[in-house]
Formats: structure tokens, C-alpha cells, sequence
């Protein structure tokens, strides 16, 4: 049996109207599923409408696009791990300046992230004469290296310095959120597993261990699957 | 207006169906009760893949799983935070609290910590140590044999400790240690502070054929699809349907009880928030568990002549003594963690250590006590990680911030190298900390919402003021070093705002006498024999424990009675 046909519709007396349940998933939100097919992470039918407008709309132009792709490459530039554009960091930023565009988020795209490219443009602009998308690597380095440091105390490099320091961590969330910045952190989890304590050879490296009486009250693995049974303590028997 | 009703009479409706009304409707349904279970949220399940969030990726979501919809992040399983659209609440002027919601079959234990602890023989008799709040009306001992058979029909893991407050039950083996945990226990152990096993609701061991055994991804927050934690829409709600008792409305807002001439409950109101019409259907017994401040809202607003300031309130207690845990908390960076081999070390859903309170409040300036809980190690990234690559490097006098390839490394070096310790205490309750309802304001589905005036006291600051120099002696003691400044009075101790750990309990509390309380010791109305109260809304003292246990051996016992004087037709 499906479990959504283990859900009966009720139907009030003669009055016969439907008011339990529907399917979770109505025709709309599979239009907008279809659209948006590569996000399928359980959303509701009010999520799925506003993953929609975000993934739709246009927020950055595609010049302001090329100027974050050239940020993203000198914050966290390539290797043989990974790179910006298979992290799909670009693509982030244009989610998150609409996705963080609610009061409770205070335009964060207009006021943070776009505010940044004008703002860096402007350093650009003072310096070399030229919008950030135009200078040489080299040149844009040189603007990093004042705004890129928390210990500046430049005044007038104030509002660079933190809106440099909201670049950098949507660089780095938007590369260690995407498969190939999981990978390269190494993270081994979500995925079923049986935990089994800390590797033997992890604790010879830590002035830590295990201490029998403790460990020896947890869990035997290998008798996950065999039913639990107690005594009248409480004591378990299996 | 156009009122729908049915024909059909129920012997039971049940309102909400989290912790308290899942087990209500399981008791009942298995007796033979015809009951109609009635949910304001959507259908739940998490073993539904359109619903699923458990084993998904960072990437898998737009926004990297950031916060924007879901308060805790998208994957996290709650339809509902804080904030609810159309749904408003407000406050006091000068006060505050956050009302959390949670609209899905099941309520909010598709998210919840699954931390299990039965309350303990003194903390239903508080007021005889230290003669501040009430006791409760009944014992330990009386809900010793609920405790008991929850443990066997749930599952709870933890270990048999001896300890008077901390009563032991019939527990599963608990999983190891994680690394950083093995830290905390060292450093506990030196400030003289009891660390023990956690106590927790996820499946070490199989107990039936028809839930699955905790595959160890630390995901209970996202409500597991084999059933390996407890939820009450997996573990209760959903195998109740398949017994034929049990009508389930979901997307269906209660308003009000409805009563006869007599002041009696003859059924319940709701709304069908998919066509926005009235309904109303009948029921011998209405029981209310749609959260302590819901099912307060819900009595506040069923007024009748026999019942002119709400149903069952002739104390005017309804939404009074509304309290909530409180938490306050530090993180620590333990140096020696830097740099570390990575395995996974997901383990289950929560920690696998803990601290239960350990000292005896009479030798300390406050009452009552709290418990520690650690979080930390090599977790599934999500929105944020990196943000600040290499704050650390304060620590070994080396520059913060740049950028360039090194960011990369930093953010390896660091990754697992952070502990979380937080506080959860208990607070006294106070009849001036209450909701009500605001007459000005209505919901959008045309009901009168709530207004709420809650302030903690100097109890509960001192308390929190406590937590922040056992942190910080703890810190040090893992051999790590507290993050951030340590919260002062100025900062009121990093106290949490009430509302803000998700245990609001008391609003309708339980009580021998009618004038001192709203419902009785089997939390029925004082004043109406057939509607019973069995979420947290009647508990008296909410200790450092969480409460949902309490809550389900409660309901359990609630229910138990309830069958029993159907038999005797005294209902």
C-alpha cells in the first residue's frame, strides 16, 4: 500500500465535502518542480513558490555577474581540487540577493552585494582609472591587500573591509556547500554507516581514550538488529 | 456565514497531533475509542520522498540550506518557526517572547533534540525544598509505570546511573564518545561536574519489526525515514491510521470547543485552511493538545454564557505561569583539534554525553538547577561554513582575514575544531509571565490571536550568570578556549529570550484546587467534565529536563483514564 493511499479523504456526513488531505505535491508545484528540477529537497507547496521567484528572477546584470566571477577567482582562485565555476559560487550570490530580499534580511542584495561592486569599483577607479573588471589581476590584488585584512585601520577603507569580508564568505560557503568543496574538505558523512567510536589510530594521536567502564555499558554493534528485552530492572538482556 | 457540520459523533476529538495528542490518539484509538485527530498543518511523513530532507546536500537547495524559510535552515523538519505568515503574535511592551510553531502532522517532534528525560521525584515537588512555585498534584511514583512503558514502546538510549533526580528506565546501550565529547568528559571531570551518557530517543537496537535502527547520520532534526528516532507522526500518528479508529482533518485550524446550555463540550470548530470554510464536528470528550500556548489561545476564545472569560477558566488561570526553559551557552576552540584526520563522525542526532544538573541549589544563590549539553565536531557543512576562514589565527598571533589559496587550507585546518556547551535550566513559575488574547487582532483566518508579557527574573539571570562561569572553567579544562566575550550583567548572561528554547509549558496548570488551578490531576477541566488538556500546557514546574517525556507519560495516563470512564459511562 502507498502511504498516501493509507490516508482516507473524509467526506462530512451529507454535506459530502472533501476537507483531509490532498496528495502533498499539487499540479502547480509540479510545474514549478519541473522548472526548477534540479532542487528536490522536500519543500512545501509556499517554499516551492518562492524557490520559483528566486530561481527565475534576474537580480545582478551580467556584467555585475562577470565582475563577482573575477572577486570569486581571486578570493579562492583554482586548483586541482576544484574551482569557483564548478562550485557554482556565481550562481549563489545571484540566488542569495534575491533569496535574502525579505524586511528581515534588509535588502541584503542591493545593500550588501551590490553595494560591494560599486564600493571595490570605486577603490578601482580611485587607484587605476578603471572599473575592477578591467584592471589586471595584479592591480586588483593590490586593492585587496587594504581592504582584505580585519586588523586595517584605515577609516576610509571602513565599509571596503566589511563588505570585502561578506565576499569572502559567501566565496568560501558557496564553494565548501557545493559537491566539489565537500570533497575537498574530505567530509566523509551523510551516509548510512554504523558509528563504532573513534578510529584506534585517531585516539593514539590525542591524549584522550576511552575508559572501559564507560564503553562497555554502550552499544555492541553487532547486535544492532537483535530485539531489545529487559528484566523487571530495567537491565537489558539481548 | 456558512457553518458545515457532520453527522457523525466521535467519542474522542483530539486536537494536535505532536507528542501529547499522537500518544492520546494511539491510547485511545487501540482501545476501540473512535477518535478524529484534527491537525492544523499538512500531512506528514518522513519516509515520503516529496518530503525528505534527511541525506540531502548542501547543494541540493538553492540557498545552500541557508535560513530564509526554515528558521534553522532549509533541511530542518518544522513547516514553521517563530514566525508564521498571517499569523501574528505580539508582546508587552517591554517584554518578550517567541512563540514557536511547528504545523505538520506530528507538530514539532519531526525536529526536536529527542533529549528524554523523565522528570525526577523532586522536581514534581519542588516547592517543599525551596517553598517557591507549586508542586504538582501528583508524584513520581505515579508516573513511574507511563515512564516505563514509553521507554519499551519508544526507545530511549541511555545508562542506568543510580542518581535520586535522574531516575533510570529501561534504556537501549548508548553510542560512544565522539572525539570532541571525549574532550568535554575530561574537562568535566576535572571541574568536578557529573558527566554521563546522553539520554536520547533514537533506535541503537531494533525494537519491532516495524521501525528501522538508527543509521547514524546526525540528522534526527530532519525526521528520520526508517523511523529510527522518535516522532509522533511516524512512530504514533501514522500507524494509529491503520487500526480504522482514526479520522484524520489536517490543514484544519481549530478555533473554538463548542459547548451546550450547559456548559458542556459537544464538539469542536475549525477552519479547512485549503477552502477557507467552517466546519464543526461533533465529539463525546474534546481532548486539547495543540501546544501550551494554542490550546490556551483555543479556551481563551471558546466563550459561552456558561463560560464568559473562556472555557474552563472560572480561576482566570488560562495562560498564566507560562514559562520556559531557560538556555544560555559559549562556544570553545580547542587548538588541539586543529589539522584533524577526517572519518565520519556523524553519530546519531545529538550528543552523546551530557552533564545532568550536579549540585544542591541550597548552597547557591539561585534555585533550581540546569543540565549541560555538547555539540560540535566534523558536521555536515551548510550555509555559513567558512564564513570567517581563519578567525582562529588570533589565537596563534597570526593575521585574520586575506584571501588567496590559503583561505582553502584554513578552512581545513579549523573544520572540527569548535565545542558547543549549552545550558538548559529551569525556571520558576511566575503567575505575572502569561499570554492572552489580543481582542485587537485577528489571524488570517479571522481568529483573535495572542498577546504575550513574559520577564525573567533575578532567579533565572543568576541561574544563566552560573552557566557562563561553569563554561568558561569548562573551556579551559578541555584544554580549549572560550570564543567571544563572556556575557556579563549588561548582558543579561547571554540568557536566552523566553520562548527561545521551545519548552513553553504551564498555561493551564494542573491542581487539586480549582481556584489555584485549571485542571486536575488527570488534566481535566476543573470546570467541564469531557475536555481534558494533554500537552504541556498543564504542567506546574517544567525542570531541567525537556519536557516531551513528561508530556507523552502524561498523555498516556490521561488517556488511560479516559478509557476507563467511557467503560463507566460517567462521560
Amino acid at each position: 500500500m502507498k502511504r498516501r493511499d493509507s490516508i482516507k479523504t473524509m467526506f462530512l456526513g451529507s454535506l459530502g465535502a472533501s476537507i483531509t488531505l490532498k496528495s502533498c505535491i499539487t499540479s502547480e508545484d509540479k510545474l514549478i518542480l519541473d522548472q526548477v528540477w534540479q532542487y528536490n529537497y522536500g519543500r512545501t507547496h509556499e517554499e516551492l513558490k518562492w524557490d520559483y521567484k528566486v530561481l527565475t528572477g534576474k537580480f545582478f546584470s551580467d556584467t555585475e555577474l562577470k565582475t563577482i566571477d573575477r572577486i570569486a577567482n581571486i578570493i579562492l582562485p583554482p586548483n586541482e581540487n576544484g574551482n569557483i565555476k564548478d562550485a557554482g559560487v556565481v550562481e549563489l550570490f545571484e540566488i542569495i540577493a534575491k533569496d535574502f530580499s525579505t524586511p528581515a534580511h534588509n535588502e541584503y542584495g542591493e545593500k550588501v552585494l551590490r553595494r560591494g561592486l560599486v564600493v571595490f569599483d570605486e577603490i578601482c577607479n580611485t587607484k587605476f582609472g578603471l572599473k575592477l573588471l578591467e584592471c589586471s589581476d595584479n592591480q586588483i590584488k593590490s586593492v585587496f591587500d587594504e581592504i582584505a585584512f580585519n586588523d586595517s585601520k584605515e577609516e576610509n577603507l571602513q565599509e571596503a573591509i566589511r563588505l570585502f569580508a561578506v565576499y569572502r564568505g559567501m566565496v568560501l560557503t558557496g564553494y565548501f556547500t557545493s559537491e566539489i568543496g565537500i570533497n575537498d574538505l574530505d567530509y566523509k558523512g551523510n551516509t548510512p554507516n554504523v558509528w563504532d567510536g573513534v578510529p584506534a589510530n585517531v585516539l593514539k594521536d590525542y591524549s584522550v581514550s576511552y575508559d572501559e567502564e564507560w564503553i562497555s555499558r554502550c552499544v555492541d554493534q553487532t547486535k544492532r538488529n537483535d530485539l531489545a528485552d529487559w528484566d523487571e530492572e530495567g537491565n537489558l538482556l539481548t | 456565514m456558512e457553518i458545515l457540520k457532520s453527522k457523525k459523533e466521535y467519542d474522542v476529538i483530539v486536537v494536535g497531533s505532536g507528542a501529547g495528542g499522537g500518544m492520546a490518539t494511539k491510547i485511545l484509538s487501540e482501545a476501540g475509542v473512535k477518535v478524529a485527530l484534527v491537525e492544523s498543518g499538512p500531512y506528514f511523513d518522513p519516509a515520503n520522498p516529496d518530503q525528505q530532507t534527511q541525506l540531502k546536500w548542501p547543494w541540493e537547495s538553492p540557498r545552500r540550506g541557508a535560513g530564509t524559510n526554515r528558521a534553522f535552515g532549509d533541511f530542518h523538519m518544522s513547516y514553521g518557526d517563530w514566525s508564521l505568515d498571517g499569523e501574528p503574535y505580539s508582546s508587552v511592551e517591554g517584554t518578550d517572547f517567541k512563540w514557536w510553531r511547528s504545523r505538520m502532522l506530528g507538530g514539532r517532534t519531526n525536529h526536536w533534540g529527542r533529549i528524554s528525560l523523565r522528570f525526577g521525584p523532586k522536581d514534581f515537588k519542588s516547592k517543599d525544598y525551596d517553598g517557591l512555585g507549586e508542586n504538582w498534584p501528583i508524584s513520581y511514583d505515579d508516573l513511574k509505570p507511563y515512564y516505563d512503558r514509553l521507554d519499551k514502546l519508544v526507545g530511549v538510549f541511555g545508562t542506568k546511573e543510580n542518581m535520586f533526580n535522574e531516575p533510570d528506565g529501561f534504556f537501549l546501550p548508548p553510542p560512544k564518545p565522539r572525539l570532541h565529547e571525549l574532550f568535554y568528559i575530561k574537562g568535566a571531570r576535572k571541574s568536578n561536574v557529573k558527566v554521563m551518557p546522553s539520554r536520547l530517543s533514537i533506535l541503537t537496537k531494533r525494537i519491532n519489526n516495524e521501525r528501522g535502527i538508527c543509521f547514524y547520520c546526525g540528522q534526527c532534526d530532519r525526521s528520520c525515514s526508517v523511523y529510527g528516532d522518535f516522532s509522533s507522526s511516524s512512530c504514533l500518528v501514522i500507524p494509529s491510521l491503520k487500526g480504522g479508529m482514526v479520522d484524520l482533518y489536517v490543514n484544519s485550524m481549530v478555533n473554538e470547543v463548542i459547548t451546550d446550555k450547559n456548559g458542556r463540550a459537544t464538539g469542536v470548530s475549525f477552519i479547512n485552511k485549503e477552502n477557507g470554510k467552517d466546519y464543526k464536528i461533533k465529539g463525546k470528550i474534546v481532548v486539547l493538545a495543540a501546544s501550551a500556548c494554542a490550546t490556551a489561545r483555543i479556551l481563551l476564545n471558546s466563550k459561552s454564557k456558561a463560560h464568559p472569560n473562556g472555557l474552563g477558566n472560572s480561576s482566570n488561570l488560562i495562560g498564566k505561569y507560562l514559562h520556559d526553559t531557560t538556555g544560555a551557552g559559549r562556544g570553545v576552540f580547542i587548538p588541539e583539534l586543529t589539522n584533524r584526520k577526517i572519518y565520519n563522525e556523524d553519530g546519531v542526532g545529538g550528543m552523546h554525553v551530557y552533564s545532568p544538573w550536579w549540585l544542591d541549589s541550597k548552597k547557591l544563590d539561585f534555585p533550581r538547577g540546569y543540565h549541560i549539553e555538547v555539540s560540535g565536531g566534523m558536521s555536515l557543512p551548510q550555509y555559513g561554513i567558512g564564513w570567517n576562514p581563519n578567525e582562529f589565527n588570533k589565537f596563534f598571533g597570526l593575521r585574520t582575514g586575506g584571501y588567496g589559496d590559503s583561505l582553502r587550507n584554513d578552512v581545513k585546518k579549523y573544520y572540527g575544531s569548535t565545542v558547543y556547551l549549552s545550558g538548559r535550566g529551569e525556571a520558576i513559575p511566575l503567575k505575572e509571565n502569561y499570554c492572552e488574547i489580543d481582542p485587537n487582532t485577528k489571524d488570517k483566518y479571522g481568529i483573535p490571536v495572542l498577546k504575550f508579557r513574559y520577564k525573567w527574573s533575578d532567579n533565572e539571570y543568576k541561574q544563566a550568570k552560573h552557566m557562563q562561569d561553569t563554561f568558561e572553567e569548562l573551556a579551559y579544562n578541555m584544554g580549549g578556549i572560550p570564543l567571544g566575550n563572556k556575557p556579563t550583567k549588561k548582558d543579561n548572561y547571554g540568557i536566552s529570550v523566553p520562548g527561545e528554547i521551545i519548552h513553553e509549558v504551564g498555561t493551564t496548570r494542573m491542581g487539586n484546587d480549582p481556584k489555584e488551578s485549571v485542571v486536575n490531576k488527570y488534566e481535566r477541566l476543573h470546570d467541564v467534565d469531557n475536555v481534558y488538556v494533554v500537552d504541556a500546557a498543564p504542567f506546574v514546574s517544567q525542570a531541567d529536563k525537556n519536557p516531551t517525556w513528561t508530556i507523552m507519560a502524561l498523555s498516556m495516563r490521561t488517556s488511560e483514564h479516559i478509557i476507563s470512564e467511557l467503560k463507566k459511562q460517567n462521560i
